[in-house]
């Protein structure tokens, strides 16, 4: 699955999709880059577990170089919002439209998300 | 005894789902808006979801008492019919305790409906029956007994265990219910469109296969937030080739008239008829990207069988 990396003719500059993470300065949370879609979604919950597990009170997800995420994708961010626990929240900051999309349609007004677009 | 309360009593479980056939306003009113007093009066919560311009004739009719009805344009609302269920009716009737009825007026086919949209409402019709079954909620259909081709009030009588005929009250069983029928009945090929964008994908080309959706689509004229359901439509519905219909698929974006079509074709076979229809509980994972498709979409059409399944959508431009 992952390891097929062909590039198709007809979009020649676009890879395979990648889904690379690095930690945000000051270590409060992620800036991650690439896409969130099947071939990723393993990396993605990942990122999210260790999120839930740190503890911080506001974990911040910088997804400004985020290019796409899919409806698990987003399923994946609301159901670890959900184990935060009482206090602590996502920042997602600067999510790609279709991220919001997903949320407001089966999430809306989840406390523990927190969409910041500066 | 008034026809509303002999609509309960049906031999079938809790579940009421009639057939309204009417000639004109007066009957339309004649028919919908005691239905709508008497759950009123009984406590129960009521929606009516109906074209706009029926639906400003039973708020008028209604007077201050529209006040405690949910209403909503069917137009808009269940411009899909893909999305009456899980959009429209469950949100409706799922938002009030287990067995507290619930009163819903539904109108889901009205004259002008495209023959292309057609097999989906019908479909929608017939798999109500499904969605419901148990459940202690009344869906009162209306039909425009003089608008509608005779085969669609034909196909009423399939699709729902009552009937009420014009002018004739009160309610009797449905002599030609046949639900599941109908829905295999309307399972239509959908072939291939000539000179679209076509795109076979793979696990590894899943991104390639959006992007291509998305250039065809700007191309096509989608800008802003329909490029974007564009994108996520794609997304999931080649996903699901991946995952559930064989590993493969064929991705096809073309224009029609006022609209940008995107269709994906695999080697799966559809079993859940209901797939795409259920509103998902909150904390359950996976299972809705069919849902958004149907969400998103101005309409969507399958075509499911041995040879394959096929999900065409339809998106405005």
């Amino acid at each position: 699955m992952a390891g097929d990396r062909r590039r198709t003719p007809y979009a020649p500059g676009i890879p395979a999709p990648c889904l690379t993470v690095r930690p945000l300065a000051g270590g409060r949370g992620v800036r991650a880059a690439g896409e969130i879609g099947l071939a990723t979604h393993t990396i993605w919950e990942r990122v999210l577990e260790q999120a839930v597990r740190e503890g911080e009170a506001v974990y911040y997800l910088e997804l400004s170089e985020v290019t796409f995420v899919d409806v698990a994708g987003a399923g994946a961010l609301a159901a670890a919002a959900g184990r935060l626990g009482e206090g602590r929240r996502f920042v997602v900051r600067r999510p790609p439209p279709a991220l919001c999309r997903v949320l407001d349609m089966f999430w809306p007004g989840l406390p523990a998300i927190e969409v910041s677009m500066s | 005894m008034s026809a509303a309360a002999e609509l309960l009593e049906t031999p079938s479980g809790p579940f009421a789902h009639p057939a309204l056939f009417y000639r004109d306003d007066q009957e339309y009113l004649e028919g919908t808006v005691p239905f709508v007093r008497e759950g009123l009066a009984a406590g129960e919560p009521v929606a009516v979801a109906v074209p706009g311009d029926r639906l400003r004739m039973v708020r008028d009719a209604l007077g201050d008492a529209a006040d405690t009805v949910r209403l909503l344009d069917m137009r808009e609302a269940g411009r899909n019919p893909g999305r009456i269920i899980p959009g429209v009716l469950r949100a409706f009737a799922d938002a009030h305790p287990a067995g507290q009825r619930v009163r819903i007026v539904g109108e889901p086919v009205w004259a002008g409906r495209s023959a292309t949209e057609y097999p989906a409402c019908v479909q929608h019709e017939a798999l109500i029956n499904a969605a419901f079954r148990g459940r202690t909620v009344t869906i009162l259909c209306p039909y425009d007994a003089v608008r509608l081709p005779a085969h669609v009030l034909a196909d009423a009588h399939a699709t729902h265990p009552t009937v009420i005929p014009a002018g004739a009250r009160p309610a009797r069983a449905s002599e030609a219910y046949a639900p599941d029928a109908v829905v295999a009945r309307y399972n239509e090929p959908l072939p291939p469109a000539a000179d679209a964008m076509t795109f076979p994908f793979v696990a590894g080309s899943l991104t390639s296969a959006r992007h291509a959706a998305s250039d065809e689509g700007r191309r096509l004229g989608l800008t802003g937030v329909v490029l974007e359901d564009l994108a996520l439509a794609t997304a999931e519905l080649t996903t699901n080739s991946v995952v559930h219909g064989g590993g493969s698929g064929v991705l096809r974006v073309w224009a029609e008239d006022g609209h940008v079509l995107c269709e994906v074709r695999d080697g799966g076979r559809m079993t859940d008829p209901l797939a795409g229809r259920r509103p998902p509980s909150r904390d359950q994972r996976g299972g809705r990207g069919l849902l958004m498709v149907n969400l998103i979409a101005d309409l969507v059409r399958v075509h499911t069988g041995d040879g394959g399944t096929t999900i065409r959508c339809w998106f405005s431009r």
